[in-house]
């Protein structure tokens, strides 16, 4: 088969060569062109398929036999074009699931989204309040609510504030009143926190502190990165936007 | 020579069959990805991600240009507050404009604000409903003075429209306010 392959390839090369086709040939490349072109010059790609078919049908042109490298080009031709397409539509599934808005599950998974909206709502009070006669449930917070680089976030924001509370005998309540998740991307999400704070000074005598026996208010907001670890939100970085 | 062509249709028949094989494959593979497509491209949850993604970009451009106001470009500043407002906030704003105008020019206060954080709190896809929060810094610009700063918590409301989502009412978080869940 190889040596009738190769014969009729370097006729075929001699053809294209040259202009007036030699005596010996017309017959078999009469007979063996027909079905060729329907492949080669609809398909380009599909020319190996059929190519070593082509020598069949020469020597003995049955009407079977013939129908044959129109079958394989034709089956060559569709799982090319079925091939295409399901790499097509492979690509456009993947571009859109791979979408970042989607990726983004805030309010999309409800239940999610107002677990961990409870739980950094009851964190950042928990971690943001402050009792001078119970400073261990301060410490406790910060002790199982934090992790990462907010463990020293919040030892440089509140370490002051809680030293100041403790002089003045001071209690300081953070209240959320408002807050928002950003983004959840599986076990991380990012929160946006309104929180008013007020201080309360038990410290008796000066008529300063007497003043601040009313209570003042503060409203703060920050951003708050969460991660889930072993089922609990946890704080793992604050944002107060460089304040 | 007669031997090779009665082999011709034995190896005629594997590639015909490994052909085949092949454009099963590739069809499963063209179901498979077909499938795959129309799964992801009818996913109401990617719809209403798109839609919150929508309203958030929407509620932080109009938050900011309601908090941008040039007194040498009142107009135009005033013309872009009406485009990204629709309902009552917008009749507000239309109504107050030449007195606003006159305030602005009179005080030639330059404002610009920043977006720093935003989120979508509330979406109801079917009304075209969202509710967002918005913490923005403000910088004011008067003649003869520094900037200054200062930090808004701002919660605004959306409503869908045909031109897209817009603001429909705008306020900031009260400062001691009742907690809200």
């Amino acid at each position: 088969m190889s040596t009738t392959r190769h014969l009729i390839n370097s006729r075929r090369r001699r053809q294209a060569r040259d202009p007036q086709p030699p005596a010996a040939t017309p017959r078999t490349g009469v007979a063996l062109l027909p079905p060729e072109p329907a492949g080669t010059a609809g398909e380009p790609e599909n020319a190996p398929g059929p190519e070593p078919e082509a020598p069949e049908p020469e020597p003995a042109p049955a009407p079977a036999r013939r129908r044959r490298p129109g079958a394989l080009a034709v089956l060559c031709l569709l799982t090319l074009l079925l091939g295409g397409f399901a790499g097509w539509a492979h690509a456009r599934a993947a571009s859109l699931t791979g979408d970042p808005a989607r990726q983004n599950t805030a309010l999309t998974d409800l239940a999610r989204t107002s677990e961990i909206k409870g739980q950094t709502g009851r964190a950042v009070a928990a971690l943001f309040s402050y009792d001078h006669a119970d400073p261990d449930a301060f410490d406790r917070a910060a002790g199982t609510l934090l992790t990462g680089k907010a463990v020293d976030q919040h030892a440089a924001l509140l370490g002051e504030v809680a030293e100041r509370a403790d002089e003045q005998k001071a209690v300081i309540t953070t209240t959320v009143t408002d807050s928002a998740v950003e983004r959840v991307d599986g076990d991380r999400a990012r929160v946006l926190v309104y929180a008013d704070q007020s201080s309360v000074s038990t410290a008796g005598g000066k008529k300063k502190d007497e003043a601040q026996d009313e209570g003042v208010y503060a409203g703060a907001m920050f951003a708050v990165d969460v991660v889930l670890r072993d089922g609990r939100w946890l704080v793992s970085s604050l944002d107060t936007f460089g304040r | 020579m007669t031997s090779k062509l009665r082999a011709a249709p034995r190896t005629a028949r594997p590639l015909l069959v490994a052909a085949l094989v092949l454009t099963l494959l590739a069809g499963g593979f063209a179901v498979c990805g077909g499938w795959a497509w129309y799964a992801a491209a009818h996913d109401d949850t990617a719809a209403y991600a798109g839609q919150r993604d929508a309203a958030l970009a929407a509620g932080e451009q109009a938050v900011q240009n309601l908090n941008t106001l040039d007194h040498r470009e009142v107009d135009r500043g005033l013309d872009l507050w009406e485009s990204s407002t629709t309902g009552e906030l917008h009749e507000q704003l239309a109504e107050g404009r030449e007195e606003f105008t006159a305030q602005v020019k009179g005080a030639k206060t330059v404002t610009t604000a920043k977006v720093l954080s935003a989120a979508v709190t509330e979406l109801d896809d079917r009304a075209g409903r969202a509710r967002v929060l918005v913490a923005l810094r403000v910088t004011v610009k008067a003649p003869g003075a520094e900037k200054t700063d200062k930090d808004s918590r701002m919660l605004g409301e959306l409503t869908r429209t045909g031109g897209g989502w817009k603001l429909s009412a705008l306020g900031q978080a009260p400062v001691g306010g009742t907690p809200a869940g």
